[in-house]
């Protein structure tokens, strides 16, 4: 409860910021939240149920390429478009998803590496789709980023409550017996790959949304930047940095995230996929869960 | 004729595959850890050769043994420093993924710093020429990778099963346990085992360097086609692997004919789709390590 009524006015604060915001702050609190929405939909996947993936960028790209397709050649209503690009980034990520998550084991995490990397070339050289590698870009509107500021916070208050009631709710707890022993779930009546399998594309398609709102945003996209291998292992990064499994964890890690790019990667481009490499390590080998184990510590610390 | 020229040349191609998907299949059959970082010693072998042979003027088939033993020592300390301390069962599969990842990562950013991105290859005296048997054109390079990689494969099998230590490893993949209770130290076997896996890695890699054109991305498609190998072969048959290696370059190598080589990379990812909705125990069902 407590949770909910600070969580509400985090959100109620966040919507009345826009009239004093700079043009930076407000660009970089939308990117904020669009990644904190991507972090916890990954983390419904890696965390709940246990399957790491690394190819997320490969819905984030389609979700956001289809939809700047769509809004560019039909006259469809923009959200409309945003959630037809989520819908086939979900129904993309079950069609690879669905074979290889049926078995036990890490099948589906290496499949991910392959899915990322494949689906960022075709993409790449499926120019009459996407531009190609000069990209596509968007009508930009007058007053559409002030609007897309609120916008975003809305998806990303859905995604979070979403969070909240998959963790709550049978689909919730079937993940995380799932997780625990796939056998004794199964043998319980639970239906691994079912439960997987809507995960899994509910996971892509809060992706594929967040690419497209990203898209629209900022009225030009790329494959290479949407789709790169560094962008999948953002998402893997923020969720790691929260704390993988933790209901919240992944929206401190997403904070997190977003700063360190901007003030310590950005100034050091040659060095920030061995930083990410290292952040992983230190993060896996020392506080398995993130910032959030750091903060439970703490807590039992100061409870003794 | 066209037709044997590509078979033989997808025989000599599925030599490589089976080396570094051995070495894969090795480290996952004997401490069930996916080794995503398979893919960064394949690279560091690589670079190793490369590095030798330009500032040395090492023929890369010398330096062979000592780029595996250098996959060995790498991957012993590997396994000593970090992976040691993953735990293990269901909560250890995901941290195992996600540390190695990180490993992957920083190694990638090491040789990016070190060597740049650019493209480098060895280009040695043989590694350029061909011999010509009527029709069909076999390149030296592919015909001493393929004899060296069957030689390693030879060697690891008799290892397996001729010696104390290989034996000791097949015992740990079956039950570590009953191991410790009969006197094996299964920590020094999984450092062995994980020794081994990257030394195979780091051979693969240097091989591989003399065919192909390679950069600190080098290794991405090189795990992937690796992790399609131990799915379809199964886990430790060296039979399983060889022929499985040869079923992924056949279809590698016939696939350049209806679609743009870009494409090729996929090829190998489609099949593990395949194979894994139509047989889930891979092609020529499980087997233990041996």
């Amino acid at each position: 409860m407590k949770g909910a009524i600070a969580g509400l006015v985090a959100l109620a604060v966040l919507a009345a910021l826009p009239p004093l915001l700079s043009t930076y702050t407000h660009n970089l609190l939308t990117l904020t939240f669009l990644f904190v929405s991507t972090a916890l939909a990954w983390n419904w996947l890696g965390g709940f149920a246990g399957q790491v993936s690394f190819g997320h960028a490969a819905m984030f790209g389609l979700g956001g390429f289809t939809a700047a397709r769509l809004i560019l050649a039909a006259a469809m209503p923009i959200p409309f478009a945003w959630l037809c690009g989520g819908l086939l980034a979900g129904a993309y990520a079950l069609v690879w998803g669905h074979p290889t998550l049926r078995l036990r084991g890490p099948y589906f995490s290496i499949a991910t590496i392959g899915v990322g990397e494949a689906t960022r070339l075709v993409l790449t050289y499926w120019d009459r789709f996407t531009g190609g590698s000069s990209g596509l870009s968007l009508p930009m509107i007058a007053g559409q980023k002030r609007l897309l500021y609120w916008e975003t916070l809305a998806f990303l208050a859905l995604v979070a409550g979403g969070t909240w009631l998959i963790r709550r709710t049978r689909l919730g707890l079937a993940l995380l017996a799932i997780r625990g022993d796939v056998e004794a779930a199964g043998d319980v009546g639970i239906s691994p790959t079912f439960y997987q399998d809507a995960v899994l594309f509910l996971s892509g398609a809060v992706t594929g949304i967040a690419g497209a709102m990203y898209a629209s945003y900022f009225s030009f996209i790329e494959p290479n930047d949407m789709l790169g291998f560094d962008r999948s292992i953002s998402f893997v990064l923020m969720a790691v940095i929260g704390g993988v499994g933790t209901m919240y964890g992944p929206i401190l890690g997403a904070i997190v995230f977003v700063l360190l790019r901007q003030f310590l990667i950005g100034s050091y481009p040659q060095l920030y996929l061995g930083l990410y490499g290292a952040l992983l390590i230190a993060v896996i080998l020392f506080e398995p869960l993130g910032l959030t184990g750091l903060y439970r510590r703490a807590v039992r610390h100061a409870a003794r | 004729m066209r037709l044997l020229d590509l078979l033989a040349s997808a025989v000599l191609l599925a030599g490589l595959y089976a080396t570094m998907a051995y070495g894969l299949g090795i480290i996952y059959g004997v401490l069930r850890i996916v080794n995503l970082a398979h893919g960064g010693v394949i690279m560091a072998g690589a670079y190793l050769g490369w590095a030798l042979h330009r500032w040395l003027g090492i023929d890369p088939l010398l330096t062979l043994p000592f780029v595996a033993a250098f996959g060995f020592g790498f991957g012993w300390a590997l396994y000593r420093v970090v992976v040691r301390h993953l735990p293990r069962g269901a909560a250890g599969g995901v941290q195992s993924l996600l540390l190695l990842f990180g490993v992957w990562l920083v190694m990638r950013n090491a040789a990016y710093l070190l060597f740049s991105g650019d493209d480098q290859a060895i280009r040695t005296d043989w590694s350029t020429r061909a011999l010509r048997l009527g029709e069909i054109s076999l390149p030296y390079s592919r015909m001493v990778v393929f004899a060296i990689a069957m030689l390693t494969l030879g060697g690891l099998h008799l290892l397996l099963n001729r010696t104390f230590i290989g034996k000791a490893i097949r015992a740990v993949a079956q039950n570590p346990d009953s191991c410790t209770r009969v006197g094996i130290d299964v920590e020094r076997i999984y450092a062995i085992t994980f020794g081994l896996g990257s030394a195979l890695a780091a051979l693969a890699g240097i091989l591989g360097a003399t065919i192909f054109s390679f950069s600190p991305s080098f290794g991405t498609t090189e795990l992937l086609k690796s992790f399609v190998v131990v799915v379809m072969g199964g886990l430790g048959s060296v039979w399983g692997t060889a022929a499985a290696a040869f079923v992924l370059a056949c279809a590698e190598v016939f696939a350049i004919l209806e679609i743009p080589s870009y494409l090729t990379g996929a090829v190998g990812f489609v099949l593990l789709v395949l194979v894994l909705v139509v047989r889930p125990g891979g092609l020529f069902g499980r087997k233990v390590l041996g």
